[in-house]
């Protein structure tokens, strides 16, 4: 049994990066607010002094925001993104055969039973949401659950299921969430910047006006840079965790070609459908926004190209 | 100072006892519930196999080889149930019988276009891929469980503390493959 997934070691790696990343992006939005709060400062005052009053309080304010964002998006992030999709609760005598799947897949994870959702649309996709193994939800789409066959679907289920297994659910919940929170108060800030600084320019050319300006084009360039940085992130970590689960897909079924096959119709009949943005397009077994034009913006894609990962499929099937 | 010392290694060394106690405690509960999964299975593959034999023997009107063969291996998995060592080999049996039953029911258009049949042929197919996949997780606890009572320091004490070692659930024949009976 080569390749064991170690679920423990896998949970250990997300629980650190998580508490890694919402570290680094509570430091983001801090550094951001206590830069606001000293450019103002220096434009209210001539003197610039470098423990800013306005920066201390500012800074402590965006942490404390994006504490408490971080506690709200693991409370309701999954009902969020649920009710996003317009995914509906499905019982056993729904669909008997997608249920007997989960099923199946929750026990070769060694997870409680998730529930199971069902949206009502023609796109092939299914994705997974959950802040801990113990309330998972497994969704796919009506258009999966009519073409794919039993090992396909089979396939799908378990690569959600793994991702609900490693807990990486909860991180692309918690990551998502923070991340947009990041580009939102960034963006708000540079629309307000701009305004205030023609404003302000006219106040003459002090000392304190001076450093000031230095300090906007600083505070500027770190509110650009603040979002994409904090969205590389995201993406290079998503893009590991696909592979991931398309691996542990496999260790739960021992059949490569189920998945191989189901991710081939994916790509084939991909196509974009409502309720899905750019903020939780990282859930899906396959983009649900992008089509699949090869290696395109490689760096800022959340999923692997889908040849990429049959290829390293058929690896792990010789 | 040096009294200091002997506290700190000593707590440290509790710590440490304490971690590997429970690291044992938590690797031979999960192997325990393993394994209920697969007796849940095990019983649930023995309920519905009379009722599709009912079905088949009904829709064909008179008694087959493959059924009586299936009752019988099924009769003897029910007697060997409960003990992972015994059932492995009786349970082998009944997964090939059962998917003699299964191929049986595919050779007759009536019957596979009989809702009954169908929907037992689901339930019979899950029940299936359900013991495979439960016994490749109660085999994946058990090896881990085993290898941490096997290693230092755990070795040294895990006999005496009660963590005996845990049979594997070995079903010869299906051993690395999925049953596939799946209609199409």
């Amino acid at each position: 049994m080569a390749g064991v997934t170690d679920f423990v070691a896998a949970q250990r790696e997300n629980r650190r990066q998580t508490v890694l990343l919402l570290v680094a992006l509570t430091g983001i939005a801090t550094l951001v607010g206590y830069m606001l709060g000293w450019t103002v400062e220096a434009e209210l005052s001539d003197g610039v002094p470098l423990w800013s009053r306005f920066g201390v309080v500012l800074a402590g304010l965006m942490a404390i925001a994006s504490v408490c964002w971080s506690g709200v998006s693991l409370a309701f992030g999954d009902s969020m993104v649920l009710a996003m999709a317009h995914a509906r609760e499905i019982q056993k005598a729904d669909a008997p055969q997608l249920y007997n799947v989960v099923e199946e897949m929750a026990i070769a994870a060694g997870v409680p039973m998730p529930r199971i959702m069902v949206v009502e649309v023609d796109a092939l996709n299914a994705f997974a949401t959950g802040t801990s193994t113990a309330n998972g939800t497994i969704a796919v789409t009506r258009g999966l659950l009519d073409t794919l066959s039993r090992d396909e679907l089979q396939g799908v289920v378990g690569h959600e299921m793994a991702h609900l297994a490693n807990l990486d659910t909860r991180y692309a919940v918690i990551v998502g969430v923070t991340v947009g929170l990041i580009a939102l108060v960034c963006d708000a800030i540079l629309r307000g910047r701009s305004w205030s600084s023609s404003s302000s320019s006219s106040k003459g050319d002090s000392k304190g006006g001076g450093v000031a300006a230095l300090l906007g084009i600083l505070l500027v360039i770190v509110l650009v840079l603040a979002p994409l940085a904090a969205k590389f992130v995201q993406m290079a970590v998503s893009r590991q965790r696909e592979y991931l689960a398309d691996a542990t897909s496999v260790q739960f079924t021992r059949n490569p070609d189920g998945l191989i096959s189901a991710l081939r119709k994916l790509a084939a009949k991909a196509a974009p459908f409502p309720g899905v943005s750019r903020a939780t397009q990282h859930l899906f077994i396959v983009n649900p926004v992008q089509t699949f034009t090869k290696k395109s913006s490689a760096l800022m894609a959340t999923h692997p190209d889908i040849e990429d990962r049959i290829a390293r499929l058929r690896n792990l099937g010789a | 100072m040096s009294f200091w010392i002997v506290i700190a290694i000593l707590a440290v060394v509790a710590f440490w006892a304490i971690a590997v106690y429970n690291g044992l405690v938590a690797g031979r509960n999960q192997a325990h519930t393993a394994w209920s999964q697969i007796d849940v299975q095990l019983k649930r593959r023995h309920d519905l196999i009379p009722n599709l034999v009912q079905v088949v023997k009904d829709a064909m009107g008179y008694e087959q080889e493959t059924l009586t063969k299936v009752v019988q291996a099924r009769n003897a998995a029910v007697a060997a149930s409960g003990n992972p060592a015994a059932a492995g080999p009786a349970e082998a049996a009944l997964t090939q019988a059962t998917r003699g039953l299964l191929g049986l029911v595919e050779s007759y258009p009536n019957l596979k276009a009989n809702d009954n049949v169908k929907q037992l042929q689901e339930e019979l197919t899950t029940t299936e891929n359900k013991i495979a996949f439960a016994r490749q997780f109660y085999n994946d606890s058990v090896n881990a469980y085993n290898n941490k009572r096997q290693s230092f320091p755990a070795v040294l004490a895990a006999a005496s503390l009660g963590f005996g070692p845990i049979d594997l659930f070995n079903m010869p024949e299906t051993e690395r493959e999925v049953p596939k009976v799946a209609l199409r």
